[in-house]
């Protein structure tokens, strides 16, 4: 038996059904006062069950409001965000948010095992349940014997392996990440985008990743999301084609690559 | 410990007292042998235990009533913040009068028993935990609460895991504002009105004009005083472990 | 719907008109013996009165001043000898531990001794103000002449900065910051220790005001709410003139000056 059969979890769903749409989805905040911004105008896009899509866009154009919309922590002005077929009211149960800085996100007054814990306790996992699972998915993320250690004591690669096992601690269906590669070097980056897609390819789970980042979209995603200059709007929505395992050598390198990146590049510098 | 070395000055200023004061005729000032020898009949073997205990009974009620209290206290009014912010400039002018000032007043009121001196350490010494726990609070990392958020916690979980953790280091150094504040009501009440406890010691012993008597008494003061202060450290250094390491990581990076 | 500033006014006028007529209330009903309770308009008259009287303004200038001399001769002897032992590294070391200890002991125990020596005089406030404030200042001015950046320590070594002049340029700005907020608490401390040097020891002051009020008997009790309001009032002048010099000072350091207040 597989790896990816013991930790995903719940029922299979039909592959045509959208765990994720979002539709005329718009956000202004401070409405009606002198201070009144209009951060997201209108965006739209479906995530299909199983598929890795990718938002990209210029540098404050609403990403990380809109990442705040799509996982219920902030409620639009206007339109809809649909997970699993139910309008988004609250934070849903089965999905996971992976924050951009580790170091914000992660608990220091807790050990490795302790921060992962968190989730399965509310969640109300008995405890031996639960420490079997903390030790499958730090085993997942590729962390050994860290779980006594504290978060500080781990450098910036293996704190943000931390926050992405706590997130998959509670089996979700489908995992947001913010910019979760951005606060870490380029070499521990890329192992962090491997081990991403290997996760998504052995538990089948569903990843909505926002970054800045082009490389990286096309790279880690099935589609890419473009967004234009703030308030955003949907530029247009690119399939990446790749084909799967993807390497950091031979994916990049190719032309294919090189084709959509150069795309994707003009249209988020152009206005 | 190889940090002894620095208490050479300390131990040079004790030897100093004891060799200058020695021959000692001053009023102010009597020999630091005979205060020694005085201390142990009275504070160790003496009836001015019943003193020492005094004080510390008011002590032991006071300051943790401040402590929770100021904690309780932060914490609803981070919880409410449009209440907090109405009645900021209230408990912002009850804060800076100075308790002492309000001694006489809360005596006329309460008389000179234990609940007057534990109601003016309460009083006191709430302020600091107050305010730093309201501070603490508002300080805490907005993506830490998202976190709870997307971890489903329950408003009771989140203040349990998050918010009273991530608000501890500011509690702690609160709470040691209030120990301190705590040890000088404890005396001040005593000095002003009282017929026991430390200060009462104190002060009937230097209206007897017993110099060496009050010196005793200023001694087991200090002593005491700061022999909370270290007890306060050494649990302090648990309870912020975490951070401590958090810090000398952060400062060596 | 987000609150205007129109409404947080209004909010906090509420309470505190809310809060006095509480007070009204609960002494005009008896729920609280108006003996040793009086009400706020009795109390609000009185204030009015003692205002004009020469009486009150020599008792706020009596403590004023005291506190004023101990922060002042406790202070410059705290910077004093705090820049000095932060020159060097042997001398802190040894010095410190001393000084956390002192820092430990709770002023109020040096009080009976200088009511004995000097009785209730001004010299008797201003010692205990100054020793109150000079332990806990020296040692935030010690680590404020040691916090120095590292940058800024090589930058000065770069550029040839020695001896009194590394002092005024590199020094005394690095730990400026520190020793603000050192002066800042210290204030409000002395303020404190001054009310209790008047109300114990006897000086002359607000302190004293209140305890020959109380002792006066039930009709001077609006009196004494009136002396205890106004020291409330002093308390609110001295610390945000004190934060505001502190802003003044040290805006170009802001983000600094926080750190020091956290970090000792």
């Amino acid at each position: 038996m597989s790896q990816s059969e013991v930790i995903r979890g719940g029922p299979p769903r039909p592959a045509d059904e959208a765990m994720l749409s979002v539709r005329a989805l718009a956000k202004t905040y401070n409405a009606g006062q002198r201070t009144e911004r209009v951060a997201i105008a209108d965006v739209s896009f479906d995530v299909a069950v199983g598929e890795f899509v990718c938002v990209v866009g210029p540098s404050g154009c609403g990403k990380t409001t809109l990442l705040r919309c799509l996982s219920g922590l902030l409620s639009p002005t206007s339109g809809e965000v649909r997970f699993e077929g139910t309008p988004l009211q609250a934070v849903p149960d089965r999905l996971s948010v992976v924050f951009q800085d580790y170091s914000r996100s992660l608990f220091p007054w807790l050990s490795v095992n302790r921060n992962v814990a968190v989730p399965l306790k509310v969640a109300g996992v008995e405890k031996r349940q639960r420490e079997a699972r903390i030790r499958e998915v730090l085993q997942a993320v590729g962390l050994g014997d860290v779980g006594r250690s504290y978060p500080w004591q781990l450098s910036g690669g293996m704190q943000q392996r931390v926050a992405i096992a706590r997130a998959l601690a509670q089996k979700p269906d489908m995992l947001l990440m913010d910019e979760p590669f951005a606060s870490v070097d380029a070499q521990t980056r890329f192992d962090l985008e491997d081990l991403i897609l290997r996760v998504r390819r052995e538990l089948g789970i569903t990843v909505v990743l926002v970054t800045h980042d082009i490389d990286e979209a096309v790279y880690l995603a099935d589609r890419v999301v473009v967004l234009g200059r703030a308030p955003s709007r949907v530029k247009e929505i690119v399939d990446v084609p790749l084909e799967h395992p993807r390497t950091q050598l031979g994916t990049r390198s190719s032309d294919a690559f090189g084709r959509l990146r150069r795309h994707l590049m003009e249209l988020v510098t152009t206005a | 410990m190889t940090r002894i070395w620095r208490l050479w000055f300390f131990a040079l200023v004790l030897v100093l007292w004891w060799v200058l004061s020695a021959g000692s005729r001053s009023t102010f000032f009597p020999p630091l042998q005979k205060i020694v020898t005085q201390l142990y009949e009275l504070w160790i073997v003496g009836d001015a235990r019943r003193e020492l205990w005094s004080s510390l009974g008011n002590f032991a009620i006071g300051y943790p009533a401040a402590g929770l209290l100021g904690i309780g206290i932060g914490a609803l009014l981070w919880k409410f913040h449009r209440v907090g912010h109405a009645v900021s400039p209230v408990l912002y002018f009850v804060y800076v009068i100075p308790t002492a000032a309000m001694l006489p007043a809360i005596i006329a009121v309460m008389g000179i028993g234990s609940p007057m001196k534990i109601a003016v350490i309460v009083l006191a010494a709430i302020w600091p935990t107050l305010l730093n726990t309201l501070d603490g609070m508002r300080g805490i990392d907005p993506v830490m609460l998202d976190t709870a958020k997307v971890m489903h916690m329950s408003a009771v979980r989140t203040v349990r895991t998050v918010v009273l953790p991530g608000a501890m280091p500011q509690i702690m150094a609160g709470l040691r504002n209030s120990l301190q504040i705590s040890v000088i009501m404890m005396v001040v009440s005593e000095l002003v009105a009282s017929r026991s406890g430390i200060g009462f010691f104190i002060l009937e012993a230097q209206q007897r004009f017993a110099i060496t008597e009050m010196w005793t008494g200023i001694i087991v003061l200090a002593v005491v005083g700061s022999a909370l202060t270290f007890l306060f450290i050494a649990v302090e250094r648990v309870v912020l472990a975490w951070y401590l390491g958090a810090r000398a990581v952060e400062q060596k990076g | 719907m987000r609150d205007t500033t129109w409404f947080k006014v209004t909010a906090r006028v509420a309470v505190v008109l809310a809060v006095l007529a509480a007070w009204e209330y609960v002494s005009v009903s008896g729920a609280l013996d108006p003996t040793s309770f009086p009400s706020m308009t009795a109390t609000v008259a009185e204030l009015g009165r003692q205002l004009q009287s020469a009486d009150l303004w020599t008792a706020v200038g009596d403590t004023m001043g005291g506190w004023a001399l101990g922060l002042l001769i406790g202070g410059s002897l705290a910077i004093a000898v705090g820049t000095l032992l932060g020159l060097n590294r042997f001398a802190y070391l040894s010095v410190i531990p001393v000084i956390e200890f002192l820092k430990t002991v709770p002023v109020i125990a040096i009080l009976p001794l200088a009511i004995v020596v000097w009785g209730a005089t001004l010299e008797m406030k201003v010692f205990l103000v100054a020793f109150g404030v000079f332990w806990p200042l020296t040692i935030q001015t010690i680590y404020g002449a040691r916090a120095v950046d590292p940058v800024v320590r090589d930058t000065a070594v770069v550029l040839r900065l020695r001896g009194l002049r590394k002092f005024v340029v590199v020094t005394l700005p690095s730990a400026a910051p520190f020793i603000a907020t050192g002066v800042r608490v210290a204030a409000a401390v002395g303020l404190i220790l001054t009310i209790i040097a008047e109300l114990i020891g006897g000086a002359d002051g607000l302190g004293l005001s209140i305890l020959t009020s109380v002792n006066a008997g039930p009709d001077r009790l609006p009196a004494t709410y009136a002396f205890i309001l106004v020291t409330g009032a002093a308390g609110v002048a001295v610390t945000s003139a004190f934060t505001q010099l502190e802003h003044r000072l040290l805006h170009w350091h802001e983000s600094q000056r926080n750190d020091a207040a956290k970090g000792v």
